[in-house]
């Protein structure tokens, strides 16, 4: 099973490097170079220079997701499990979910400044809303029928989330982490554009800048290596720990 | 044992309160089966849960052993209609949560545990999930459940409603002898005449309107030989139909 999936993947990078390989060799222009000089040079720098970058932004996501999950799971649990909470946070989640976190941008930098606080607060901002209605939904989805047992011997708050809330809302929470990362990595890289001089989206940019589309293609296949670590990551997670989902 | 006097449940919604039940009086001693039949909607479940210690609100009162009921000090094995048993739980976690909740360490004998899970024919699922698991078999892990508690009382919902004819019969032979050997004062639920005849050492009969006991019938032949081939078995079931038939049109007309 686990040799078939990474098949998969190995075949997906082939062809990609294919494709990239083919257009290359037609465009045959400086803006699309080959995937042979691309990972060369990405061999040649990738301990100089890249591997600073993709740290800090890593550091970035890992802290905002963190965060994200700190401040979302038990805000969602209390929502979901309480009825009377949710009647009056609901309002506040639903009327400030909406709003493009990105639009926050230059609020956050006025208040938290153009460091790392701002990015690592615009993550937590674009992940905790998903978790929060996620673990709400996935609790408030589960049948009364399921406390009973639990009930009727007299279990505790914490019994009852470990045993029933907790695992009830994982699959739920984990898929909620999976979408927001996306749009997470995305907005990174945008605000790692300015006020900084590592993470990837910087040196993406500042190869741009320097013209020197090697190290900039070198930078971009980081970046998607280092997506496809988190998501693969997230996989395996849900896999231990949601086991009962895929019998 | 298990006392119940006066026993009344109010569903309270924001607009109005519905009587579920009214004016229950109810006693089994300890060790003793009473069978609970009535139409649907008549207040079963919600006599169950409210023994359970699963309605907060109730006026009168409920004891069991002498002491008002309290999920926190006595031991209920409660068993929901649908077997209650949590998807994401192993068969062998689902046994076992009784125990956890109630830190009772010394129940998790393995040898025991082992015991009990072949005695329902269950001993090479204890890996699985419930839903790798026949409705006949799930049955047998919420059993196992509630017997490995060893439980103060034991409180069952329709227990053996959703099996087909033949497996349900083998499943009240099944509890009958854990019965036998536990010994627990057990109250259930169903809708089948024969298994309140099969099971039940008395039956208390709900009414369709009121809320409360129409009447209470002892069962002689509970615990006999082979009771199921008995013409009395026929007889008495076949009487017990009709009287409740009659109880229960009469309401309708009122
Ligand atoms: N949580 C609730 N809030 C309001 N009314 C309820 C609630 N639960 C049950 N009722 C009402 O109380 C009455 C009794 O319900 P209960 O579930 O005890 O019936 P029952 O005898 O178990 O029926 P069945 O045989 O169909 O399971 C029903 O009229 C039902 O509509
Ligand atoms: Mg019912």
């Amino acid at each position: 099973m686990g040799k078939l999936v990474s098949l998969w993947y190995l075949l997906a990078a082939v062809v990609l490097t294919l494709v990239w390989f083919v257009v290359s060799q037609l465009v045959d222009l400086p803006i699309i170079p080959s995937p042979v000089l691309v990972v060369e040079n990405l061999a040649d720098i990738f301990m100089k220079y890249i591997a600073i970058h993709s740290l800090y932004s890593l550091w970035r996501i890992g802290a905002g997701l963190l965060l994200a999950v700190a401040v979302g799971l038990p805000l969602g649990v209390i929502m979901g499990y309480f009825p009377q909470t949710d009647r009056f946070l609901a309002p506040v989640v639903y009327l400030t979910y909406p709003i493009p976190k990105i639009a926050l941008l230059p609020i956050l930098m006025l208040l938290f400044g153009v460091g790392e606080l701002s990015k690592v607060f615009m993550i937590f901002l674009i992940i905790v809303f998903q978790v929060v209605v996620a673990v709400r939904d996935g609790i408030r989805a589960i049948p009364n029928e399921t406390y009973y047992p639990l009930y009727s011997l007299g279990a505790s708050f914490k019994d009852i989330f470990f045993e029933v809330l907790w695992p009830a809302s994982l699959p739920k929470f984990i898929t909620a982490i999976r979408v927001a990362l996306a749009t997470a990595i995305s907005v990174l890289f945008f605000t790692e554009t300015f006020g900084t001089q590592y993470g990837m989206g910087y040196f993406i940019m500042d190869a741009w800048l320097r013209v020197n589309y090697l190290e900039m293609y070198s930078g971009i296949v980081v970046l998607s290596l280092l997506g496809l670590i988190l998501f693969t990551t997230i996989d395996l997670i849900e896999r231990n720990a949601c086991h009962w989902q895929y019998k | 044992m298990i006392s119940i006097e006066n026993l009344s449940v109010n569903y309270k919604s924001d607009s109005d309160v519905y009587t579920a039940i009214s004016g229950i009086n109810l006693t089994i001693p300890e060790g003793g089966t009473l069978a609970v039949i009535g139409p649907s909607g008549c207040g079963k479940s919600t006599l169950l849960k409210a023994i359970a210690g699963l309605i907060p609100e109730y006026e009168g009162t409920i004891k069991i052993n002498g002491d008002e009921v309290n999920p926190k000090k006595q031991t209920i094995g409660f068993m929901p209609q649908n077997y209650g048993l949590l998807p994401w739980r192993t068969v062998i976690d689902n046994i076992r949560l009784g125990m956890k909740i109630k830190r009772a360490p010394e129940l998790l004998d393995r040898k025991v545990l082992k015991k009990l899970m072949r005695q329902l024919g269950i001993e090479g699922l204890g890996h699985r999930y419930p839903t790798e698991l026949s409705g006949g078999q799930q049955q047998r892990v919420a059993l196992a459940r509630v017997f490995a508690l060893q439980p103060d009382v034991l409180l069952m919902d329709e227990p053996f409603s959703a099996l087909d004819a033949i497996t349900r019969e083998e499943m009240q032979d099944i509890f009958l002898k854990l019965w036998q050997k536990n010994n627990v004062s057990t109250i259930f639920v169903t809708h089948y005449v024969e298994e309140a005849l099969y099971l039940g050492q008395r039956i208390a009969i709900l009414s369709a309107s009121s809320g409360n006991i129409n009447r209470i019938v002892d069962n002689p032949l509970f615990g006999g030989k082979d009771i199921r081939q008995n013409p009395e078995f026929f007889e008495m079931s076949l009487k017990l139909k009709n009287s409740i038939k009659k109880d229960w049109n009469q309401a309708w007309e009122n």
